[in-house]
């Protein structure tokens, strides 16, 4: 009886998003000190991009972004590689314990245009600016790096923009509701949900065992491998969603899961101070127009989609279409960039400063800088969701 | 199961976020207030969207009913 109440609780309900993202930001910091880069995934998707062109003849390794980004190795050889094969490892997992995989199609032709276009569009704005929501957002403010706050300012104006156009009545499909009188059952699923369970538990230890044989003969990419599971997990049983943290904002008034990432973020801050006091060297880009041009491209890009990178993954694992074509665009989008970068670059990027927020303010003012960036960030949050719902209170008064 | 017996039902099957909230919250203005809306969907994501929507809109979430890929929503106005 033990046993089935820790699967029901822990293994198949949805975990609450809060700890979930809590927990991710700790573990980006360790995974920081012991791989010495962040939790990134975007630059990896565009060294993907960059092999599928080498297959067909082209040579990307001679274009000056992918100098930047370096396409040496393989997936497998890479840090970045073999983390996000332990993410999808995680996620299919931790969606066949919840009988949670299932091919699941578009129903209409808008959502796979609205679906590829956005990817495409978050996809380039986010290698525009050298991150995503990750290395540009929660794993790049706890590195110093000014650009990420560029990139997320810019991040909050394109989801506004996003989130008007998504309501816009071409995207929307009728809301018709039936008069009923008793619920409507669900299929019986029981037996596939045993064997999808036993399956994921097989994926679980098989990849662990690969990535824990991988630790002792090459560590960094056997623990890699190992925290890409645990992020997996994570943001599946979480159903961590960035872009419902910004968009939601503005359409539903929730400020629920945008708390819990400045909240990963404030946790994660600390430890990656830490490991730059000991030494690691800090992550810094440019911060210069391109940072905030890629934010409100990808601000507007993931509400458009409908989710990020990260939030394409788990939703593309559970077998929901309409995020494989997210997926695709984003990988369109990366190479796309990297296709136009030695045109842009100079004018957008490298000629401005990569602004470290410790050597500027100081280690001890830099630290509190960002914190103070954070309050304030949390500040405005609780002040918007307050402003939301009594604008809503007050229309329905006069109504 | 609680046992609630809805009075009206949205159909979200096919759909994905923001929809299913916004749907959501858009049907249970058209209630009656004491009536139960239905809402089933295959929108994971939907479970940190539809309940906390709701509640925050001012209405009670009786049931969240998880099967697999199915979600069962009942919220009443």
């Amino acid at each position: 009886m033990k046993w089935l109440d820790f699967k029901r609780d822990y293994l198949v309900q949805f975990w609450s998003p809060i700890p979930s993202v809590i927990a991710a930001g700790v573990l980006a910091a360790y995974y920081f000190g012991i791989t010495g880069t962040f939790w990134a995934v975007t630059g990896e998707f565009t060294r993907w991009g960059g092999h599928l062109l080498q297959g067909i003849g082209f040579h990307p390794e001679t274009w000056g972004y992918f100098k930047v980004i370096h396409l040496e190795g393989s997936p497998l050889s890479r840090v970045d590689g073999v983390m996000i094969i332990g993410m999808f490892a995680g996620c299919l997992s931790a969606a066949l314990w919840a009988n949670n995989v299932r091919l699941r199609q578009p129903q209409h032709r808008i959502r796979i245009i609205q679906a590829l276009a956005g990817g495409i569009i978050a996809g380039f704005g986010a290698r525009l600016a050298m991150g995503c929501n990750l290395a540009a957002f929660f794993t790049g403010i706890p590195q110093f790096s000014l650009h990420a706050w560029f990139f997320a300012l810019s991040t909050v104006a394109g989801t506004w923009f996003g989130a008007r156009f998504v309501m816009l009545p071409v995207f929307r499909v009728a809301v018709n509701i039936k008069k009923v009188t008793a619920s409507q059952p669900f299929s019986q699923t029981s037996g596939q949900a045993e064997s999808r369970f036993r399956l994921g538990l097989l994926v679980f230890a098989g990849f662990s065992l690969w990535a824990i044989a991988k630790t002792f003969d090459t560590p960094k990419l056997g623990l890699a491998a190992l925290f890409g599971l645990a992020f997996g997990i994570l943001i599946e049983r979480g159903q961590v969603c960035f872009t419902s943290a910004f968009r939601d904002l503005w359409l539903t008034g929730r400020t629920q899961m945008a708390k819990a990432i400045i909240l990963g973020m404030a946790v994660s801050t600390i430890g990656v101070y830490s490991y730059i006091q000991l030494g690691v060297p800090a992550k810094i880009m440019w911060a210069g127009p391109n940072a905030v041009i890629g934010g409100l491209l990808f601000g507007f890009g993931i509400v458009l989609a409908g989710s990020c990178e990260t939030g394409w993954m788990y939703r593309a694992v559970e077998g929901q279409v309409h995020y494989w074509w997210v997926g695709l665009g984003n990988i369109i989008g990366a190479t796309l960039l990297a296709l136009c970068w030695d045109d842009i670059a100079p004018v957008l990027a490298t000629r401005y400063d990569k602004v470290d927020l410790l050597v500027v303010f100081g280690n001890t003012g830099g630290l509190m800088v960002t914190y103070s960036m954070l309050a304030l960030a949390m500040l405005a949050v609780l002040w918007w969701e307050k402003r939301f719902f009594a604008a809503k209170a007050a229309v329905q008064e006069v109504a | 199961m609680t046992g609630q017996i809805p009075d009206y039902h949205l159909d979200m099957m096919g759909e994905t976020c923001p929809y299913v909230a916004i749907a959501t919250l858009e049907a249970m203005a058209q209630l009656q207030p004491g009536e139960i809306l239905e809402v089933v969907t295959r929108c994971s994501q939907s479970i940190n969207n539809v309940p906390p929507d709701a509640v925050n809109h001012g209405y009670q979430v009786l049931e969240v009913q998880q099967d697999g890929p199915n979600i069962r929503y009942l919220i009443r106005r």
